[in-house]
């Protein structure tokens, strides 16, 4: 069987890929290539995780370039004869898919959250109809390129076996000019763009507030609230309620102390992809909705989970 | 018999919703609380020519025909009554011009307010009566080549705008009502504060007061002594805009009353799986479809009327049965709501307000089934 | 020069009900794509800046005739269609190459204008690929595009930061949702929008053979909609649940 090629210019996203691609290959003696291009540390990373990893170095090779990366990649999967090529469903990487499958005349997806071999053909899980439901697509062609959401599969860990190759391949000319990248600044807070949310109810003190927050920064998120913690309480500014009268978020996940759950709460996180929900009355409404429910106090799940996370 | 929309009905409905999604949904609270509709909200509805949507292309109308009228104001009542009850209220005005208007009087009055650069209103109720026009007491006398009009108006619609509005006087000479266009904030013409009133806010309701207004002759609409067709054929054209705009009610009474049983949760269930909610959801149902087809119809009627009495009939029982059915609907969801219901954080709150307003205007519900009644029974 | 604005047709998302989990399309009428407005709607404001037409391209049933008045209301001069109710159902490589051969029927093309991803599978795959079978540049995900002369500058619009990217036209860009605010046709040209030019092919018009599917379908099914009311007794399971859902240790 032909080889699996990764590649992400995405330092996190990478080694998801690596992941992916030996639960693909499932020992079948599949090889499996990591591609770097003009960026030495992330293949030494890639290697020291067990990748066999091929690095371009050839600064006409612009990431901003698809039409060149797509090039390149194109004539590094002939090379390393890979059928199968995965890329992080980034920005970057959904728009090189496209690219990079017509030129290899493959199948392709993108937002792919699952994947699996059957019958020598790969099968991909991903959302379809705007979210409403969940599909398995079988890709048909010989080859395959397929971009993989962040956080789909776990890094790859550091394993011995690794090592970094150079690879030549033909650069093309210059598709666009790059003209200037500005890294976007960070904003005030936004708990609907917020992919985590840390959120108190009454059943929590103030004392353990700051706890809270601390969880909620340490997991990349924001500190959130039921509405009478703010309206009522004033424990918290208003423009961190959740629900009905609040705001309506999406988050990745939202972990939920002390809340009771009624239907004015619980409108705001319905589309919450994870709900984990602690709080110390087994019968609390809140617990019914969520992915997991812990009956416990909240001070002392704050308290812990901040000395774990910490 | 068909019952389907064809495209471009589709994507008029379409163009009304996804302006109030985008406009006039987060402004609906503010304009029920303010009672004033923000200009950025009229000059939207103008760009869309929301304003003059039935009439005539060569008087500044987009010529889409009643039915298309009623699905664009079905959208916008079922989302914000003030700036629907604006638009309606514009149409009864220009309706009555484009009915009984000279050529010269359509070109002149009709074009700004098709554009919502103007607002036309309609001024037949007084302090003394809101139903019979013998009991007016307005008068204009005619001096030369025009009227000097005096009296006062209660609760008009758009008074406080510019543009034309059709007054119904009694004139010296027949001694019988007759409709004028007079020009708002013409000499002699000034109005009263709003009117603080309980539902279809943002659409302001005013006195307006006459103060020996100098209307040229050629403004006198339709014939001297012939304001009593103006009256009954016009407000039959205006139910057309009122019976959308409950209509449009309806709809969000019915969709708030839904959503609300399948969210609200009692021992873990949603209050859906009870029967007494499955009932109340089932009425809605059935008041929604038949108040929407009735309503329709009754647009598909108004593109085509021949005969005045016979439409004003459709028009009194169809704007009977759709404001009576959007006060019980707006009770239902609430219901529904327990005392969530009573809370101005839920929206059905504002929709019983509103409903309340749809028996009592353009010709209380009474009056509508005597309407009704006499034609039937003398035919 | 003109801006070409490919939209598609897509069942109207709101009005998908779920039956035993499996999505029923019967009677659901058809749509635009979200994104696919805010593509015409930066390619209306490429006209108002530079000139030229905006032509609509679009590939499917019968009924996208139907679907595309909806474009042509909101400012879309001229629409390029391929209607054949045997090219229902493309997916994207097959679109790609549709679409392709549609647009070198036209003259004078400067942008080629996509959305960033269709409203019902959203992979984003037909406007690379079409810039790749044309041999053009692209930009995907953009929030800015601004046409000078011969050449379009044109912001890419990463998660972690903006790249201002030129290139020669004609060239492909894909646009971003949040790019503009897409323009509400008024009563007037959603009546005008039937009588707009149209040429319209039949998928036998077209001189490509189109590949077999490049990508199926197995199953397609509403997720389980329950939560999934897992019990953690402690909170060292807590921290494996979120470690394993990826929410730690990244
Ligand atoms: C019109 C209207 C609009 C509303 N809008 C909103 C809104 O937008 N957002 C909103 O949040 N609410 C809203 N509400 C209020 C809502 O109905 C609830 O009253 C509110 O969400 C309850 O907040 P809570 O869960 O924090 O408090 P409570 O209902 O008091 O619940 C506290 C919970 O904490 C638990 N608990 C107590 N001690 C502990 C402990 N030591 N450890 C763990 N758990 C503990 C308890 O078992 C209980 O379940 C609205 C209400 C109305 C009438
Ligand atoms: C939001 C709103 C907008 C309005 N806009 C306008 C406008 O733009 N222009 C305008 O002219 N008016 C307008 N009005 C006024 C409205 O049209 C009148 O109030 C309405 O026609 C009823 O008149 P009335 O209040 O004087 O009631 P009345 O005529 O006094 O009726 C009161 C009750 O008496 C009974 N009744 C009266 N007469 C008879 C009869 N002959 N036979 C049997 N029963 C009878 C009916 O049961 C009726 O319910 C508006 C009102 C509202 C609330």
């Amino acid at each position: 069987m032909a080889a699996i090629l990764v590649y992400s210019d995405h330092e996190k996203l990478a080694p998801e890929l690596l992941t992916a691609a030996r639960l693909l290959a499932g020992g079948k003696g599949t090889g499996i290539k990591a591609v770097a291009i003009n960026n030495a540390a992330l293949a030494q990373d890639l290697a020291g995780r067990g990748a066999e990893t091929c690095l371009i170095n050839d600064a006409a090779i612009l990431a901003a370039d698809t039409a060149a990366v797509a090039s390149a990649l194109c004539q590094a999967a002939e090379k390393l004869d890979a059928a199968i090529v995965l890329l992080s469903s980034d920005r970057r990487g959904k728009e090189l898919a496209g690219r990079l499958a017509q030129k290899l005349g493959a199948g392709s997806l993108a937002d792919v959250s699952g994947l699996k071999a059957e019958d020598g053909k790969v099968q991909c899980t991903r959302n379809t109809l705007g979210g409403a439901t969940v599909a398995v697509q079988q890709i048909e062609t010989d080859k395959a390129v397929i971009a993989l959401a962040a956080r789909s599969f776990e890094a790859a860990p550091q394993q011995a076996g690794g090592k970094v190759s150079e690879l030549a391949v033909a650069a093309t000319a210059p598709s666009v000019r790059l003209i200037e990248t500005r890294s976007k600044a960070s904003e005030a807070v936004d708990l609907q763009a917020a992919e985590v949310l840390v959120i108190v109810g009454q059943g929590v003190g103030k004392e353990d507030f700051p706890v809270a927050e601390k969880i909620a920064k340490i997991l990349g998120g924001e500190i959130a609230c039921s509405k009478p913690v703010a309206t009522d309480k004033k424990w918290l500014p208003e423009d961190r309620i959740i629900g009905l009268s609040g705001k309506k978020c999406k988050p990745q996940l939202a972990l939920i102390f002390g809340v009771s759950g009624q239907v004015q709460f619980t409108v705001g996180i319905r589309d919450a992809s994870t709900v984990v929900a602690v709080n110390n009355d087994e019968n609390a409404f809140m617990l019914q909705m969520a992915d997991y429910a812990m009956v416990a106090d909240a001070k002392e799940v704050l308290e812990e989970l901040n000395r774990a996370l910490g | 018999m068909e019952f389907t929309l064809s495209k471009e009905q589709l994507l008029i409905q379409k163009m009304a919703s996804d302006f109030c999604e985008k406009s006039l949904a987060p402004l609906a609270e503010q304009i029920d609380r303010d009672n004033q509709i923000p200009a950025e909200i009229i000059a939207g509805l103008g760009e869309l020519d929301l304003f003059g949507l039935p009439f005539k292309e060569e008087y500044g109308g987009a010529e889409a025909g009643y039915d298309c009228y009623v699905l664009a104001m079905e959208q916008l009542g079922k989302v914000s009554s003030g700036p629907a009850i604006t638009i309606s209220v514009n149409c009864l005005g220009l309706g009555a011009i484009d009915k009984f208007g000279t050529p010269e009087q359509k070109a002149k009055y009709m074009p700004k307010a098709c554009r919502g650069e103007h607002l036309a209103s309609f001024a037949f109720t007084e302090p003394g009566t809101g139903s019979d026009p013998k009991q007016i007491t307005t008068r204009a006398v005619k001096e030369g080549d025009h009227y000097v009009i005096n009296g006062t108006k209660r609760f008009i619609s758009n008074a406080d705008y510019l543009g034309p509005m059709v007054v119904f006087a009694t004139d010296d000479e027949s001694g019988k009502p007759t409709a004028f266009i007079v020009e708002k904030f013409c000499a002699g013409y000034s109005i009263s504060e709003p009117w603080h009133k309980i539902g279809y806010r943002g659409g302001n309701l005013l006195d307006v007061y006459f103060k020996d207004v100098k209307v040229p002759a050629e403004n006198v609409l339709g014939k001297v002594g012939g304001g009593f067709p103006v009256l009954t054929y016009g407000i039959a054209f205006g139910k057309v805009g009122i019976s959308s705009v409950a209509l449009g009610g309806i709809l969000a009474a019915f969709e708030a009353a839904a959503k609300y049983a399948k969210e609200k949760t009692h021992r873990g269930e949603p209050i859906a799986k009870f029967q007494a909610i499955q009932l109340r959801i089932a009425d809605l149902a059935m008041k929604y479809e038949a108040c929407r087809w009735l309503t329709y119809r009754l647009g598909c009627l108004a593109n085509d009327a021949k005969d005045p009495m016979l439409f004003a009939k459709e028009a009194a029982l169809t704007k009977t049965f759709v404001c009576d059915n959007y006060v019980e609907a707006a009770r239902i969801a609430v219901d529904v709501h327990g005392s969530y219901g009573l809370m101005n954080d839920y929206l059905v709150t504002r929709l019983y307000r509103d409903a309340i307003l749809g028996p009592q205007v353009e010709g209380v519900a009474d009056m509508q089934k005597m309407i009704v009644a006499g034609v039937v029974l003398n035919s | 020069m003109n801006i070409v604005v490919a939209m598609k047709q897509i069942p109207d998302l709101q009005q998908i009900r779920m039956r035993n989990r499996q999505p029923s399309l019967d009677g659901v009428p058809y749509a635009l794509g979200l994104i696919d407005k805010n593509a015409l709607e930066a390619g209306l404001q490429l006209k108002e800046q530079s000139g030229g037409k905006v032509i609509l391209v679009s590939v499917g049933n019968e009924e996208v005739e139907e679907t595309m008045k909806e474009a042509l209301a909101a400012g879309a001069d001229e629409a390029y269609l391929v209607l054949d109710d045997d090219l229902a159902d493309l997916e994207s490589s097959q679109t790609a190459v549709a679409l392709a051969e549609l647009i070198k029927k036209i003259d004078d093309v400067g942008v080629v204008i996509f959305g960033e991803g269709s409203g019902d599978n959203y992979s984003g795959q037909v406007g690379p690929r079409v810039a790749e079978i044309l041999g053009l540049p692209q930009v995907g995900c953009a929030s800015h595009i601004e046409v000078n002369g011969a050449t379009a500058r044109v912001t890419r619009s990463l998660e972690n930061a903006d790249e201002i990217l030129e290139a020669e036209l004609p060239m492909v860009v894909t646009v971003l949702g949040d790019i503009n605010e897409p323009r509400i046709p008024s009563v007037t040209q959603i009546l005008k929008a039937g009588k707009k030019p149209k040429q319209i092919f039949a998928g036998s018009d077209l001189e490509i053979g189109l590949a077999g599917r490049a990508v199926s379908t197995i199953s397609n099914l509403a997720p389980e909609n329950a939560r999934k009311r897992v019990a953690v007794g402690s909170v060292d399971e807590l921290i494996s649940v979120l470690r394993a859902e990826g929410f730690v240790g990244r």
